[in-house]
């Protein structure tokens, strides 16, 4: 199965979810399937879920998503008992996993030798975990979480392919700009402000 | 009646800064703190199990509009430094993270934690402020998510164990 045909499904499907994507692969591939201001890349590896954990956590009636790689939830696996203990219902934590450090050169990762991160996402108190092995089963699998009433955790057993897509188009500042920009407009917030001179306020 | 010890204007200092998204990890000298921020029906809580990932959590609540605070032991600030570097300066994020500050002087813990505290913090260029009166707690705390947000980059307080009302044998 190639991550990208997932993808496509998905962006079929998220409607204006907020995006939290990671390693290299899986950002660019996301953002070719559904480009646009609602999606955050992450550089702190294993950041991901939490992230996107946040920000269903600060807006619950807005849909959230973590892309994740297994090298990325490896290094971060005690968020898996964080995300079930709060447990958002509007949190799907998508597992991309090629059993390799993909973009640290393809060495290989624990799921490869036997870790089954559905196990452990089911283990850490996920109720709605499971594995999707194709992208009509996405389809089905992904749809019935947009709609759960928990937090979902779907995992993607994936080929160790790129597919060929542009680079990210920004880096880390303006992508945080353009998103905190998309959820004012999306969400009717003020998040960003600048700090005026006191000439400018009323009781000085 | 508002109460007047360490812990209770510490969170009653959260709460006037606007904070409403607070993930915390526990020592015992943060008990009485984390038990008001557990108990308090205007604070999203997030319990951690470790405390980088609090660093994701918090971010994710500031992009959507959230004021967030973490609190934490210093050994949870050594833990969350990859976090704090590829995330909040990276990407110039604010947070005001509230640091226990075992191995202070007269604290009896953590000595080895409390040499490396502040030189980490500074090796980050992480402005902190040592909060020793509890009568200072309120101000400090709101003047600091003043201070985060302006200089979009997380600035750290540190609580040592007289504003936590808790006391070292010997002391």
């Amino acid at each position: 199965m190639k991550r990208i045909d997932c993808f496509k499904v998905m962006a079929e499907l998220a409607g204006d979810a907020l995006v939290v994507t990671g390693a290299g692969a899986n950002t660019v591939e996301w953002y070719a399937c559904r480009p646009g201001d609602g999606n955050f890349r992450v550089r702190t590896m294993g950041l991901v879920s939490s992230i996107a954990l946040g920000m269903a956590l600060g807006l619950p009636h807005r849909q959230v998503i973590a892309i994740d790689g297994d090298g990325s939830l490896l290094m971060n696996l005690c968020s898996l008992p964080t995300i079930a203990r709060k447990n958002p219902p509007n949190l799907v934590h998508v597992l991309v996993d090629n059993e390799v450090y993909e973009a640290s050169g393809e060495i290989d990762t624990a799921t490869g030798a036997g870790t089954d991160l559905v196990a452990v996402a089911r283990g850490a108190g996920i109720r709605r975990a499971s594995w999707v092995n194709s992208p009509d089963e996405m389809r089905t699998v992904f749809s019935e979480a947009l709609e759960a009433r928990d937090a979902t955790f779907i995992g993607l057993k994936v080929e160790r392919a790129r597919s060929e897509v542009p680079p990210y188009p920004m880096d880390e500042v303006e992508n945080k700009y353009r998103f905190i920009r998309h959820v004012e407009q999306t969400e009717g917030l003020s998040i960003l402000s600048a700090h005026m001179p006191a000439s400018f306020l009323k009781d000085s | 009646m508002a109460e007047s010890s360490g812990p209770a204007l510490i969170v009653e200092g959260l709460k006037e800064a606007g904070v409403d998204l607070v993930a915390t990890l526990p020592d015992i000298n943060l008990h009485a703190v984390l038990e008001r921020v557990a108990a308090d029906p205007d604070l999203v809580h997030v319990p951690l199990c470790r405390e980088e990932e609090g660093i994701g959590i918090c971010t994710g609540g500031y992009l959507v509009g959230r004021k967030c605070a973490m609190i934490m032991q210093n050994g949870g600030l050594f833990n969350s430094v990859n976090g704090i570097v590829s995330t909040l300066l990276q990407y110039n994020l604010p947070l005001l993270l509230l640091v226990y500050y075992a191995g202070d002087v007269g604290d009896r813990s953590f000595a080895t934690n409390g040499a490396m505290t502040q030189p980490v913090l500074s090796a980050l260029g992480v402005q902190h402020f040592i909060l020793r009166d509890p009568n200072e707690a309120k101000a400090l705390i709101k003047r600091t998510l003043v201070l985060t947000q302006d200089y979009k980059r997380p600035v750290a307080v540190l609580l040592t164990k007289d504003v936590l009302g808790r006391r070292s044998p010997g002391e």
